[in-house]
């Protein structure tokens, strides 16, 4: 216990409540006295206090992408001016590879002094609709290098006691597309600052400093006591688990692994990436802080979702991320889509996690961002048009429900993910001809996933162009406890009646429509959690009624009948559950010590060796995408090798395969064919 | 002739009855009847000894269709949607309700998607139909309907605002098979673009609407039998008033019946005080609702909400949460102390209603620091127990370590703490200061919290009116009927005329005052509101801005629109505008109550003892007063409590409290 007093609980909870409402007015301020779209209507922003040990007492609750990362911004430009900051400071930077995220991404921070003393910092995170680089937006799908990407503001002091340093600012501006809109945003981050210093001042007088510090301590203290106690509750061990990233190499896939070991050690929680697939000159790599936050927007998210946002909570927490890696990128690799790194460490935990706490947890959400863009000239007013959306998709079933269809996911705040038609079809040539939930698209499960969104837009104008940059088109949402995978995310283009497929599924880049295209896009559908054979009869029943599943998908997944009358055929039902349960393919584990990875162009990736015999017997072919089914856990992903030297009927496994599986040798490993994968996967050959 | 308005809320039913001729008010309160909220209403019109006869008005306040809603037990509902859209209530925005939590899930639609069925049919974004619906397609679909006993259909079809004539045609041969089936459609609940909102508003209304019917169908009879001439009128969202029969039409209207009528009442009585400027406090059991006028004018919301579903239909902003009198105090792990939402609602109650309640609520916080007395029963009927409501709140004082009365003013000041954020979210968030505003407070536990509330926001004044437990009813009296009107057609400002903006605007004043020529409005008794919903070109949400029609040319309507986005987001740039939406209210005046006047009296004569009351922890010795017998000007310097049927008026060392010539309550500092 420190020597300083303790607040009673009243006194904490008023002034707590106080610095979350300065927060918010930050926030309000921003709103009104920003120039940019982006800002005031998109609200891609995010505010927050913090202490002079750079700890985030306060935080506003929004896109958890955009806040969660802020305190990482904090601590790189206290590092770079520890002890050199005077009232009247005020600091800028958006540099990713110093606790940043990508560059459009401004941060402001505002040291506040009383009697001479450092006691808090507001800091201002605003999304600058252009920092200069290679296209207009500045984020581009063909960075290779972050120089193409924009400005890189390391931590400058672009305010020094009161006085704007006007050489920096103008160099800063001369380098942007909109320079009067920038300084706009610039003032409108300042103005909410300043906002805050007068308010923190005000609690200042009317509290004291003395109380207003012990206020912000024991806040952290007891956020920090909250998540240790909830960390505490998982038994200790090391689990590990592994996923990947989606690219492409001279058009042949190429996954990136993204390995990780969950350390548990009473209340204390390490995520380790070590491991992960070198960064790679595109678009997919991530900051140390995108990383960072992610592993706590799982963690949170799980653990204790309704906990106020503060660094309380972080402090149990460590993240280890190599350099040089897709999770802690190094200059000069490109950092503009975050994103996906974000969902898929958000899976990793999740896989990690169903080995400890499988009633926490749910199965895997949709993967991906899934960045579609539609644009053109548009007939009616001659001027360019550009369409973007980013349908969702389905979110993972759970131990009490099945998981939600087609909604935003735990690090995308409340964003809307499908517009309205009518907005759509009144402001681009385009007309939508169906945005409904896809039957059978979700994993089935004694929960299943939610399901996906598909679209289907028709050009009413003359030719545009198609571009996505999505993940998650090859390996799709996993299920949990031997549930299946949701339908992973697709698009193509459907031409006088003819399907036009794209080789590299989930990254297309500028494909000519023509007048007429119907343009179909699918989003992914969510993991399930449990064995399907064991969902309530009846629950298949209402899904077949309601249209979320066949007839013909409740019998082969969840060997329920359904008769004619729309009632459930219970003895047809029991003996067909006992058939495909029987007939499930298992092989034996053998215990091998070599990891079983195989090299690719960057990475590797698992393989599962097998017997021609067993592989002949129920349709695999060499280099097939195949997924390990944890009766208890996550499952793993793997692509067949067909080896004469296997023992038919066996399977060999590592031992990082049998800790994710929690199977050892002796024990039958349940195989099966990623069966929605493979219509995709014709890349392969 | 005598007027009556009749506020039913989820606690009390309180009546409030005006006699036009002498001025006089008579109050009632009794307790709802959930089943058939008739029976509470008729015992509480018998309690008055009236002869339905004389009432020459009668205004009603509801919650049944908020109810319905909340509570789920609405009629069986179907959806004809454009085909392609049938998910489009089941999906909406594809936002997540809850956010940070794997396992939260969506709330399940009204109607479930197996009742949402196709229609071939589409519309296209300039009117133009691309292909009509067929009758024989709709048949087919009233026999099922039928078969699945729906009664209740919703006709939702794409791009309807801008042409209706597909879901008219379908209305028309729905009503035509089945006459008894209650049909809306969207164009006619909403005619708005953006399908989700405007569906999902439609369906509430065709949810709500067979309920609603029956209930104020089979109140209309009651009351007609005994004896009553005139028409029920319902106290509408957007703080106006419509008639039984119409109500029961567009039911989704009467969704904020009751706080909109406290904030009709409240700019009614403050204005007549001299003030255009004020925060509006109404504090009950369960919740709390706050509303913001700015000079005299009420701030007004298309972005509403019941529960998590959206209810698009223009409606008073009023800023709802979960904490009242009965609001309950716990703690959270990691030792955060929280109020609310969770109540004790009516039943069990505060602890210290001695009706089985064990949690401490803000109510029993206020019965141990003597602020809340306990010598006279609360509605004439509920004895308060200061023993249970002592040991409520020891007892989650000792798992804290805190002492009885700071635990008891502690629970005050975090409900005042979730007040003052409300009132922060409506002023400080949107650039006002609160310091500009005035505190108007009213509901049983309003006046008790005001002047801390004041104190924290640092607002000058607090006005607390006459009768602040019956004040919604009150408000009832005083709603001029209002009806609104709204086109949604994409115009740009440098494309279109002048003279086609105006012919839309006309077009719609010539609807709104043919519809109050019907109800039997003279044209002095009329009044007429022009707004356009415009934005940049690009931009995704609209400014309201006020048209005035003797703009000269589009160039003005720009400017107006510049003016208006400046004083929102404090810039604007000389950039293309467009019109989205053309809105019209039109309103028919009624003659309001005069206001009471302060009977004879004086602070002596009000003087009704004293008892210890707890401030900043410590017991002052108060004085109390019987608000009745004050009379006008008095002034009294706090500590006082002041007490009268239904509230309780707390005013704090360092205030004073003087009575107005309408007999309200003026608290400064």
């Amino acid at each position: 216990m420190s020597s300083a007093f303790e607040l009673d609980p009243i006194t904490l909870e008023v002034v707590t409540a106080g610095l979350i409402s300065i927060v918010r007015e930050m926030r309000a301020t921003v709103f009104h006295t920003a120039r940019s779209v982006a800002i005031y209507e998109a609200k891609d922003f995010s505010c927050g206090l913090f202490d002079a040990t750079s700890e985030v007492i306060a935080q506003s609750e929004d896109i958890g992408a955009h806040v969660v990362p802020l305190p990482w911004s904090v601590q790189s430009a206290m590092a770079e001016f520890a002890g050199d900051l005077a009232a009247g400071d005020v600091i800028l930077l958006n540099d990713p590879y110093r606790g940043g995220t990508h560059l459009n991404d401004v941060t402001l921070i505002y040291p506040v002094f009383e009697d001479g003393r450092l006691i808090l910092f507001p800091a201002v995170r605003e999304h600058w609709a252009d920092v200069g680089g290679m296209t207009p937006g500045s984020l581009s799908g063909r960075a290779t290098e972050i120089y193409q990407e924009g400005v890189r503001i390391p931590p400058i002091k672009i305010v020094e006691r009161g006085r704007v340093n006007a050489a920096a600012m103008t160099l800063i501006l001369a380098n942007m597309r909109v320079p009067d809109e920038r300084q706009g945003d610039f003032h409108a981050g300042l103005a909410a600052c300043k906002t805050a210093e007068r308010r923190i001042r005000e609690v200042v007088a009317r509290y004291g400093l003395p109380v207003l510090l012990a206020a912000i301590r024991q806040n952290l203290d007891r956020s920090e006591a909250r998540m240790r106690e909830k960390i505490a509750r998982l038994p200790d061990g090391a689990y590990v688990f592994e996923d990947y990233l989606e690219t492409f190499e001279d058009g042949r896939f190429e996954p990136l692994l993204l390995p990780l070991t969950l350390t548990i050690t009473g209340d204390q929680l390490v995520a380790d990436f070590t491991g992960a697939s070198p960064q790679v000159p595109v678009p997919v790599n991530s900051t140390l802080a995108v990383t960072a936050a992610s592993v706590f927007i799982a963690l949170k998210s799980v653990l204790d979702p309704d906990a106020p946002l503060n660094h309380g909570s972080f402090r149990p927490i460590r993240v280890i991320a190599p350099e040089g890696t897709i999770v802690n990128v190094k200059p000069p690799a490109p950092a503009g889509s975050h994103g996906e790194i974000r969902k898929r460490v958000i899976a990793v935990m999740t896989g990690a996690l169903s080995q400890v706490a499988p009633d926490l947890i749910a199965g895997d959400l949709f993967r991906t961002s899934f960045h579609n863009l539609v644009g053109g000239i548009h007939p009616r007013t001659g001027r360019q048009y550009v369409h973007y959306e980013w349908a969702s998709g389905g979110n993972g079933g759970f131990a009490e429900d099945d998981g939600p269809s087609a909604m935003a996911s735990i690090d995308w705040g409340d964003l809307n993910t499908v517009q309205p038609t009518e907005v759509l079809e009144s402001r681009f040539p385009l007309r939508i001809e169906s945005s409904a939930l896809a039957t059978n698209s979700a994993g089935d499960g004694r929960h299943r996933g939610g399901l996906a969104m598909r679209r289907e837009l028709r050009l009413c104008g003359p030719e545009a162009s198609y571009s996505v940059l999505a993940d998650g088109a090859v390996l799709p949402a996993f299920g949990i406890l031997g549930a299946w995978s949701g339908v992973p995310v697709g698009s193509h283009v459907v031409r006088q009646r003819r399907e036009v497929r794209f080789t590299t599924p989930g990254k297309v880049s500028g494909f000519r429509m023509i007048e007429g295209d119907v343009l179909v896009l699918q989003s992914a559908g969510g993991g399930g959690y449990g064995d399907p054979l064991e969902r309530d009869p009846e629950r298949v029943l209402g899904d077949v009624r309601e249209g979320y599943v066949s007839g013909e998908r409740a019998r082969e997944r969840y060997g329920v009948v359904v008769g004619d009358d729309l009632t459930v055929d219970r003895s047809a039902t029991g003996a067909l559950r006992a058939e495909l349960a029987a007939a499930r393919f298992t092989l034996e584990i053998v215990s091998v010590n070599e990891p079983l990875y195989r090299a690719g162009a960057v990475s590797r990736r698992r393989v599962c060796p097998m017997n021609p015999a067993d592989a002949r017997r129920n349709g695999f072919r060499a280099r097939d995408l195949v997924e390990l089914v944890a009766p208890r856990a996550a499952p793993l992903r793997a692509w067949v090798v067909v080896d004469r030297k296997i023992r038919p009927g066996s399977v060999p496994l590592d031992p990082i395969g049998q800790r994710v599986l929690g199977l050892g040798p002796g024990a039958r490993l349940h195989v099966r064919l990623m069966a929605d994968t493979r219509e995709g996967n014709r890349w392969r050959r | 002739m005598l007027w009556l308005g009749i506020d039913v809320g989820g606690t009390f039913t309180d009546l409030v009855l005006y006699d036009e001729a002498t001025g006089d008010v008579r109050l009632e309160k009794t307790p709802s009847t959930p089943h058939d909220h008739s029976e509470g209403m008729l015992q509480g019109i018998r309690r008055l000894a009236l002869d339905l006869a004389r009432i020459g008005k009668l205004a009603h306040g509801t919650t049944i269709a908020t109810n319905t809603v909340l509570e789920r037990n609405g009629a069986a509902t179907a959806v004809l949607v454009t085909r392609g859209f049938r998910d489009v209530l089941e999906v909406g925005r594809g936002n997540r309700v809850v956010l940070y939590n794997v396992k939260a899930t969506r709330p399940p639609s009204l109607v479930p998607r197996s009742r949402c069925l196709e229609v071939d049919e589409r519309t296209l974004f300039d009117g133009t139909v691309l292909r009509e619906v067929q009758k024989a397609e709709v048949e087919t679909l009233i026999d099922a309907l039928t078969e699945a006993g729906i009664e209740a259909v919703a006709v939702c079809y794409l791009h309807s605002y801008a042409n209706d004539l597909n879901e008219r045609q379908t209305k028309e041969w729905l009503l035509k098979s089945a006459p008894t089936m209650f049909v809306s459609t969207s164009s006619e609940v909403l005619p708005e673009y953006r399908e989700y909102e405007r569906f999902a508003t439609t369906v509430l209304n065709a949810y709500v609407a067979p309920r609603v019917r029956r209930y104020l169908g089979s109140l209309a009879t009651k009351l007609a039998a005994g004896g009553l001439g005139t028409p029920v009128t319902i106290m509408t969202s957007n703080g106006g008033t419509m008639p039984v029969d119409k109500i029961v039409e567009m039911p989704v209207h009467s969704m904020l019946s009751g706080p909109a009528a406290g904030v009709i009442g409240a700019v009614h009585v403050a204005s007549a005080a001299g003030y255009r400027d004020l925060v509006t406090y109404d504090m009950g059991g369960t919740s709390t609702d706050v509303c913001l006028v700015r000079d005299g004018e009420l701030s007004m919301t298309s972005d509403g909400r019941i529960g998590p579903l959206p209810n698009k239909v223009l409606q008073i902003e009023i800023n709802s949460i979960g904490a009242g009198g009965g609001s309950i105090a716990w703690l959270g792990g990691g030792a955060f102390l929280s109020v609310g939402p969770q109540s004790a609602a009516a039943q069990p109650g505060p602890a210290c209603y001695g009706r089985g309640g064990v949690e401490p609520t803000v109510t029993d916080a206020n019965v141990v620091l003597g602020r809340l007395g306990t010598s006279s029963p609360l509605g004439g009927e509920i004895r308060l127990d200061g023993g249970r409501a002592r040991g409520a709140v020891e007892r989650i004082g000792s798992d804290l370590g805190v002492e009885l009365v700071p635990m008891a003013e502690g629970i005050v000041k975090l409900a005042v703490a979730r007040m003052t954020g409300a009132i922060k979210e409506i002023s400080v968030m949107r650039g006002l200061d609160p310091r500009d505003f005035v505190l108007f407070a009213y509901g049983g536990a309003g006046p008790m919290h005001a002047a801390f509330i004041a104190a924290e926001l640092g607002m000058p004044r607090v006005v607390v009116p006459p009768l602040p437990g019956n004040f919604s009813a009150f408000g009832l009296l005083t709603a001029d009927v209002r009806h609104d009107y709204v086109r949604t057609r994409l115009t740009g400002t440098r494309e279109a005329e002048l003279g086609d903006v105006r012919a839309i605007v006309e077009g719609l004043l010539d609807e709104a005052r043919r519809r109050l020529a019907d109800d039997g409005f003279a044209d002095t008794a009329m009044r007429f509101d022009a707004r356009l919903e415009m934005r940049y070109v690009g931009q995704a949400f609209e400014l309201s801005v006020p048209f005035d029609r003797n703009l000269a040319s589009m160039d003005d309507l720009e400017r107006a629109f510049y003016a208006a986005h400046e004083r929102r987001y404090a810039h604007a740039v000389p950039d293309p505008v467009e019109i989205v939406s053309f809105r019209v209210s039109g309103y028919g005046l009624v003659q309001k109550p005069a206001l009471p006047r302060p009977l004879e009296g004086s602070v002596e004569a009000a003087r009704t003892g004293e008892r210890p009351v707890a401030f900043d922890g410590m017991f002052h010795t108060t004085p109390l007063f019987d608000r009745v017998r004050l009379g006008a000007t008095a002034a009294i310097v706090g500590p006082a409590v002041i007490e009268e049927s239904g509230a309780t008026t707390i005013v704090p060392p360092d205030w004073r409290v003087t009575v107005d010539d309408f007999a309200n309550l003026m608290l400064s500092r």
